[in-house]
């Protein structure tokens, strides 16, 4: 039978839960000061209190009730009209004081049969349970809370400032049914955010850190990638993909297959962006929408390059031929890239992506063990939706690379294309195909040329 | 609210000090709000939950009641439709006073004003001024 769950006003949020949490349950939710525990707390709220399931949002000693409101209402979540109405503010803390701790289950009592909330929040919990003197008073006193909290038909989440080692030592992590924790994490200068579930009873959940943003519109997570399930009904595709330059496809069989992933590695200069508006634009004019994914020239400078080709970035753009996906490499998370991207093709907008480049990626991304882990999630992930994707890759050498990339990125891809310069004076770009799985393709050596109409590649006589 | 008829800063306190009840559920609030209106020459009573609220403005009848909308028991919005529907309290003027922005529900439970929290004494003082102004004028003393 399947268990109802509560929903937590985030889609990415309950796929990471599988759905949700489970109803009537005893959850906590954790991490230090300021990592976004309320406002996590509080967009469950407003998102689930209706006339017929009211929340009731129970403050206590690490901020004073007032607090909560003020900086709640900065966020699109808060509805200061169901304040009052479907979602009630009370100083638990303040009637704590008034009664002593031991009446805790007491006033809870009283508050849940006058509010008759379907959703409890106590907030901060750990501060409240800071007056219980003795470890096992604090037993006692949570075994009473938790057998109100179970009798009646609630889902209850304690919110804290509790650390890791904190789940061993502590009577509520072994009552609660859920863990959540959120945690920062600095590499440098940058810092990033993260939620991971520590336990979530009867129901499994997607394990791992999940990255996330606060913003205005409150928590915005980013579920982890993970290599996606192989269908039994997924087939490779057998239609080629025209690259929009005659010469490279004539390289490779017509163009690449569709579904694949190719490795695109050339030295600054060597033609990887022009390849890849091409490869965009011509998916554009070929009913196969596309993303181009840069970070580090934005959409003006793009525009820019494909007028110059004569091509008309603007009517493709508002005609959702392509977009121009512009994400600032500063504090760039590798999971929102992903989830963008993935939102896009869900929608069923994409055929073919280009990603502007794969070393922006990794330098989001301080663990090198995660990073590749993505890149094959992610080139798996596309080949299941048949999204046929071009990554480009900075190669630092001009003219000769011994290691295409670090990361093995080169064997997870379906095909290789290398650009470099040739020594001399002339410097002269040239390309050449490396690999192409499940295909033949022309491994000489040819000549590449930049002009006004684009990219041009001949045959060198 | 437009410019008051009275301001705070005036040497004129009124001859009979007018009565306000104010509903504030926390104590360092109460104490702000005590200093600031005992300040501008008004008597301050105060109620820390809406119930206990209702039950003090049918005592003593103040001239204004500054009320926060989250009190316990009844909240600041059910004690302003409740004052306004008794005969016995319903010329009291109500001034909502809260950290949640809801001035139209405010004015719709039938408050007299709204304002928003932090405490602006002068704000505060200039809009519980005029607001006894035009209850002066409205009964004619």
């Amino acid at each position: 039978m399947a268990i109802e769950r509560l929903k937590t006003g985030n889609s990415n949020l309950d796929e990471v839960l599988h759905g949700g949490f489970l109803i009537n349950t005893i959850n906590v939710v954790m991490g230090a000061p300021g990592t976004g525990k309320t406002i996590l707390a509080e967009q469950l709220v407003f998102s689930n209190a209706t006339a017929a399931a009211p929340a009731l949002y129970l403050t206590t000693l690490s901020e004073p009730l007032d607090k909560f409101i003020q900086h709640g209402q900065s966020y699109a979540f808060f509805d200061s009209a169901k304040v009052g109405e479907t979602v009630f503010y009370e100083d638990l803390g303040a009637m704590v004081r008034e009664r002593g701790i031991g009446a805790l289950a007491e006033i809870v009592t009283e508050m849940v049969t006058h509010r008759t909330p379907r959703l409890i929040i106590i907030d901060s919990f750990k501060a409240l349970t800071e007056l219980i003197e003795t470890a096992q008073e604090r037993r006692t006193i949570l075994f009473d809370l938790a057998s109100v909290l179970t009798a009646y038909q609630c889902t209850t989440f304690f919110v804290g400032e509790y650390s890791g080692e904190m789940m061993t030592e502590l009577p509520e992590f072994a009552i609660a049914d859920s863990i959540l924790m959120l945690l920062k994490q600095s590499t440098g200068v940058r810092e990033q955010r993260f939620l991971r579930v520590e336990k979530l009873r009867g129901s499994a959940s997607i394990p791992g850190m999940h990255a996330f943003n606060i913003t205005d519109e409150g928590i915005v997570l980013f579920p982890r990638l993970l290599t996606p399930d192989i269908s039994p009904d997924y087939t490779s595709n057998p239609e080629r993909v025209n690259t929009g330059i005659a010469g490279l496809d004539d390289m490779i069989e017509k163009g690449f297959w569709g579904g694949s992933t190719t490795l695109l590695a050339g030295p600054t200069g060597s033609g990887k962006t022009i390849i890849g508006l091409h490869f965009i634009r011509e998916g554009a004019v070929s009913n196969e929408p596309g993303v181009y994914v840069g970070f580090q020239e934005n959409p003006v400078q793009l525009s820019r390059i494909m007028l110059n080709f004569d091509w008309d970035p603007e009517s493709l753009i508002k005609d959702k031929a392509f977009e121009l996906m512009y994400r600032s490499p500063v504090e760039m998370q590798l999971d929102s890239v992903a989830a963008e991207l993935f939102n896009r093709v869900r929608e069923g907008r994409v055929k073919r992506v280009v990603v502007d480049t794969i070393g922006d990626l990794k330098k989001s991304c301080a663990d090198p063990q995660r990073f590749s882990d993505f890149m094959y999630a992610l080139t798996q992930w596309f080949a299941t939706k048949n999204v046929t994707c071009l990554l480009l890759y900075e190669l630092h050498s001009l003219f000769e690379s011994p290691q295409i990339t670090d990361e093995e990125i080169s064997n997870m891809s379906d095909n290789i294309v290398l650009l470099n310069y040739t020594r001399g004076v002339e410097m002269a770009r040239r390309v050449r195909i490396i690999k192409t799985r499940g295909s033949a393709h022309d491994h000489r050596e040819h000549a590449l040329q930049i002009s006004d109409s684009g990219v041009s590649i001949r045959e060198i006589t | 609210m437009s410019s008051p008829v009275n301001s705070h800063s005036s040497p004129d306190i009124p001859a009979q000090r007018a009565l306000i009840l104010v509903v504030e559920r926390n104590p360092a609030v109460q104490r702000l709000e005590r200093f600031f209106l005992e300040q501008a020459g008004y008597s301050v009573e105060f109620a820390s939950d809406g119930v206990l609220a209702l039950a003090r403005a049918r005592e003593l009848c103040p001239k204004i009641v500054v009320t926060e909308i989250l009190v316990p028991r009844l909240d600041g919005l059910s004690l302003c439709r409740a004052l306004k529907s008794d005969p016995r309290t319903r010329s009291i003027v109500v001034l909502v006073f809260s950290h949640l922005h809801a001035e139209d529900r405010a004015l719709e439970a039938g408050a007299d004003a709204f304002i928003v929290k932090p405490i602006d004494e002068e704000n505060l003082i200039d809009i519980v001024s005029k607001l006894l102004e035009i209850r002066r004028e409205s009964t004619g003393g």
